[in-house]
């Protein structure tokens, strides 16, 4: 769920939230400036966004959903979206809009369920519950639910999930995630079913089973206890075996949600309407109040926060799907009380992180007296201020469970704007002259240009000469991503996929995944990180938690393969006649699934 | 004129895959992979290996010219399905047809465009004529005067001033929005009516100031001078001899604004957030999806071509002079 990675389109419309996010992070603080109490999120909020994450059982599993206090039925939701979805091939979907979407019209294995105050408990979606592991957590079965069908009335079967597993294996799919895959196949799982299910073939009965129509085992070579969180991923939803298109599924899947697509008009709009076929008695998880969606996928962000704010006509029943408020008219929303009540806040799960490329900045010391020089309150408010973000003093977001707010090895909470005497010393006990040259590459945005200056900035104070290199937005994590890239340091973002360390320090910091196009952007390989990734991958959460811990340490402390910058933080908007909203802490936008009309 | 014609459609038809193949070696042979610019999250060597077959970039840059330029003429298949003629390739970032993409945008530019020509050729001409008609009167100066203010002014300064008082402000009007013609003529009109008012309002401008420069031109001309002397009446005069020698640098200009216009009206889209053939060319190009790009280039470069000819054509039947040379 890396915000700035992915597919283009995403990139593009992140670049063009980050854009205007630099624009008045120069001028002023956006998060209301004066005007208003400053009500964003705190870390003592973002305690309940790291609670970790529970296992339901068939109980909790079993639907329908518990109402939505005052909920009412009819009408429909307009929904502002900037560009269109990456994806509707669940196979295919990663980021945030498509996963948002995703929760609407596909299910999965497993789902989360979230309570009124934001706890998440992963339960079964059309499974029973959320899995019951065996031979110390390396065997997971799942039951299926009776009832659960397609939109056109197809029961679901195991065959379906064997199905679904089995076509990621296969060329058609190339841009989702693929933990299962790999866990089940190894990191070249290609190889072991080529041409996925189309040709016949099958993964063997030791990787996949499906005794019966209800069954679906899932073997391991290792203990695997992130599986049932890995199966809530939009990414592992349900592709009907009779349904799958191939290659023309992504423009038109098959829903078993409660929503279906009745239009869709790519790059510019879609419809959706019910899905008569879902019945509520099997989904624990998800509401149909309203009639459907009408999404419009070309409502730029600024356009989005006007509309909210005048609140007139259609604008009334609308949203903004994943995009955040303007930081322009940030103070106008959050400096009103009748707009501001219209609003929903949260930590994302995106941490910012000034990378090392550890085969050029070699020396520990050069890194830590960079990472003390970099003024993280002032990138922070080239990124919308406190409604935007909030200084970072580790890698690990606010929304992981183990997240310490204290720590601070930086001393980054202390002196926000950075220890510009401290980076001096280190750099005078390092050996390194006066006017040496440190490549700093970033992303042509206008967050990346307003960010370069104020790096370029503190680094020359320095004394470093910094050659700052813009590379386009589309190609910026493909040059970074190239391991003989000809740059010193570069802005990173990642997010967790599920609320574990394990989705951001195996894929950022995991030396056996240092490879070309790969996320492990500054190359870091340390064995000891290594080994304790390796270790923590076997274990149960709360043992995992301290292993996690202590790698985050390592990785910080010891390597710092990465400057902590800044956290990320959503702010988003919606029309006085939407009931039910709130943040969700599983998609970190607003609960898509609970949402009515006050006046239908 | 038939030999005119073929003439100038063959001419087009090299100019159209001189355009293409420039394009095409242009864009494709820039040291940049592609592949990575779709490869997600966890994006490994073999997953870009697949998405260089899926795009067909594992070949040869020959071989994919010689496939775009064959799908252009017949066809061609791709995993999605069969992209028929003209097939300008699939897109990197969506997987639809370019082809597609664009005809399915085209009928909001096409309704910009008509709709915004209407009014500007109206309201602009006529205050043009009028201008000149009544030169140096009162008339003229808050003609000229107002034409001058207002071409000043620009789509992404009016648009919000305009969506501020009727649509932020008041709630008079819905957001703009394009609903096809075919299902209902008056939501139509009315979705489209703030961004034709905006857009007319800058060209109305333009075309004011040259109708009544040219018409003022065409009055000093010998030949309308004449017509006076013989005693004609001064509006006949004025349509029948001015005016229709004041039509050619006004079609000249016209011409080039139409092809502009059906290529995507940029500034219009962006502003009053319509996805018409130019949001498809911005959005193809921030996100380098080349073969959108290239298919709205080729889109925007078959109307150019095409106006020019028609423009050509215009100019003998409204000019005696062009016809017999």
């Amino acid at each position: 769920m890396k915000p700035i990675r992915t597919r283009t389109a995403r990139a593009i419309a992140v670049a063009i939230v980050a854009g205007s996010l630099a624009l008045t992070g120069c001028s002023s603080d956006n998060g209301g400036g004066n005007k208003g109490k400053d009500e964003s999120k705190s870390q003592k909020d973002a305690a309940e966004q790291q609670d970790p994450v529970a296992y339901g059982d068939a109980a909790a599993s079993t639907g329908p959903a518990k109402e939505v206090t005052g909920a009412k039925s009819g009408g429909f939701i307009n929904v502002y979206m900037q560009s269109d979805l990456t994806h509707m091939d669940p196979g295919q979907i990663y980021v945030s809009d498509a996963g948002q979407f995703s929760n609407l019209i596909h299910r999965g294995l497993t789902n989360f369920q979230e309570d009124k105050d934001g706890n998440l408990t992963v339960v079964g979606d059309i499974a029973t519950d959320s899995g019951q592991s065996s031979e110390g957590g390396k065997v997971w079965t799942y039951k299926l639910k009776d009832g659960v069908k397609d939109e056109d009335g197809n029961e679901i079967t195991s065959a379906d999930v064997r199905h679904t597993i089995e076509r990621l294996y296969s060329k058609v799919i190339f841009d989702g995630p693929t933990f299962v895959q790999s866990w089940l196949s190894g990191n070249d799982y290609r190889k072991a079913l080529p041409d996925g299910p189309y040709k016949g073939k099958h993964l063997p009965d030791s990787v996949l089973e499906t005794p019966d129509d209800k069954t679906v085992v899932f073997k391991f070579n290792q203990p695997r206890p992130d599986l049932p969180q890995a199966l809530a991923m939009a990414g592992y939803s349900i592709v009907p075996e009779k349904q799958d298109t191939k290659e023309k599924y992504d423009k038109a899947p098959k829903a078993l949600g409660p929503y279906k697509i009745a239009e869709y008009k790519p790059g510019k709009s879609m419809k959706l309407v019910k899905n008569d076929q879902w019945d509520p008695k099997t989904d624990a998880v998800r509401h149909q109040y309203v009639d459907g969606f009408n999404f419009t996928n070309t409502v730029s962000q600024a356009s989005q926060t006007k509309r909210l704010i005048s609140d007139q006509g259609e604008a009334k029943n609308a949203i903004q799907f994943t995009d955040s408020v303007d930081p322009a008219q940030m103070s106008d929303v959050v400096s009103n009380p009748e707009t501001k009540k219209r609003t929903i806040q949260g930590y994302q799960p995106y941490v910012w992180q000034l990378t090392f490329n550890l085969d050029r900045v070699k020396d520990k010391k050069v890194r830590d007296a960079i990472t003390y020089a970099i003024p993280n309150q002032s990138m922070v408010q080239a990124d919308g201020g406190r409604y935007g973000g909030e200084v970072a003093g580790g890698l690990l977001a606010p929304t992981l469970p183990g997240f310490d707010g204290t720590y601070d090895p930086f001393g980054k909470l202390k002196k926000p704007n950075g220890d510009p005497e401290k980076a001096k010393a280190l750099l005078k006990e390092a050996g390194v002259k006066e006017g040496t040259k440190l490549t700093y590459a970033y992303s042509n945005t206008p967050r990346g240009q307003a960010q370069q200056v104020i790096i370029k900035d503190a680094l020359e104070k320095i004394g470093f000469d910094v050659q700052a290199k813009e590379i386009d937005r589309a190609s910026f994590y493909e040059q970074v991503g190239k391991l003989d890239n000809p740059y010193d340091i570069y802005m990173t973002g990642w997010g967790q996929d599920w609320p574990s360390p394990s989705t951001v320090i195996t894929p950022v910091y995991d030396g056996e995944l240092v490879a070309d196009g790969a996320s492990n952007y500054s190359h870091i390989n340390d064995k000891q990180v290594n080994d304790l990734i390796k270790k923590a991958l076997t274990q149960e959460p709360e043992e995992a938690a301290k292993t996690w811990e202590q790698a985050h340490h390592r990785i910080v402390e010891e390597i710092n393969p990465a400057a902590p910058v800044y956290y990320s933080k959503q702010i988003q908007l919606y029309g006085s006649n939407i009931g039910g909203a709130r943040y969700s802490n599983e998609s970190s936008y607003i609960n898509i699934t609970d949402l009515y009309l006050k006046q239908p | 004129m038939l030999q005119f014609l073929i003439r100038r459609l063959t001419g087009a038809v090299v100019i159209m895959f001189l355009v293409g193949a420039f394009t095409f070696f242009l864009f494709y042979t820039v040291p940049q992979d592609f592949a990575a610019l779709s490869c997600g999250k966890n994006c490994s060597p073999e997953n870009l290996a697949v998405i260089r077959e899926n795009l067909g970039l594992d070949k040869p840059i020959t071989t994919q010219f010689w496939e775009f330029i064959t799908g252009i003429v017949a066809g061609r298949d791709f995993p999605q399905g069969h992209c028929s003629a003209p097939c300008l390739g699939v897109s990197f970032d969506s997987g639809e047809f370019v082809w597609d993409s664009i005809i399915d945008r085209f009928p909001l530019t096409l309704s910009l465009t008509v709709g915004g020509l209407v009014i500007f050729l109206i309201l602009g001409l006529g205050s043009g004529l009028l201008a000149a008609w009544k030169r140096g009167t009162a008339t003229d100066k808050i003609v000229s005067g107002a034409s001058i203010v207002l071409s000043s002014f620009q789509i992404y300064l009016l648009g919000p001033i305009v969506l501020g008082l009727l649509v932020y402000s008041t709630g008079i009007m819905e957001f703009p929005k394009y609903h096809n013609f075919t299902d209902n003529p008056g939501t139509w009109a009315l979705g489209m009516l703030i961004p034709w008012v905006v857009m007319a309002t800058i060209f109305t401008a333009q075309y004011t100031r040259m109708s009544r420069s040219t018409m003022i031109e065409q009055l000093q001309e010998e030949h309308v001078r004449t017509a006076r002397a013989k005693g004609m009446k001064q509006r006949y005069v004025f349509f029948r001899y001015a005016w229709r020698g004041s039509l050619i640098p006004i079609v000249t200009i016209l011409g080039m604004d139409l092809s502009s216009l059906l290529s995507g009206a940029v500034v219009t889209e962006f502003t009053f957030d319509l996805a018409g053939i130019g949001r498809l060319a911005v959005d193809s190009s921030l996100t380098k999806d080349l073969p959108v790009t290239m298919g709205v280039m080729l889109f925007g470069a078959f109307f150019i071509l095409l106006l020019n000819i028609l423009v050509d054509l215009v100019y003998a039947y409204i000019d005696p002079r062009v016809r017999l040379s």
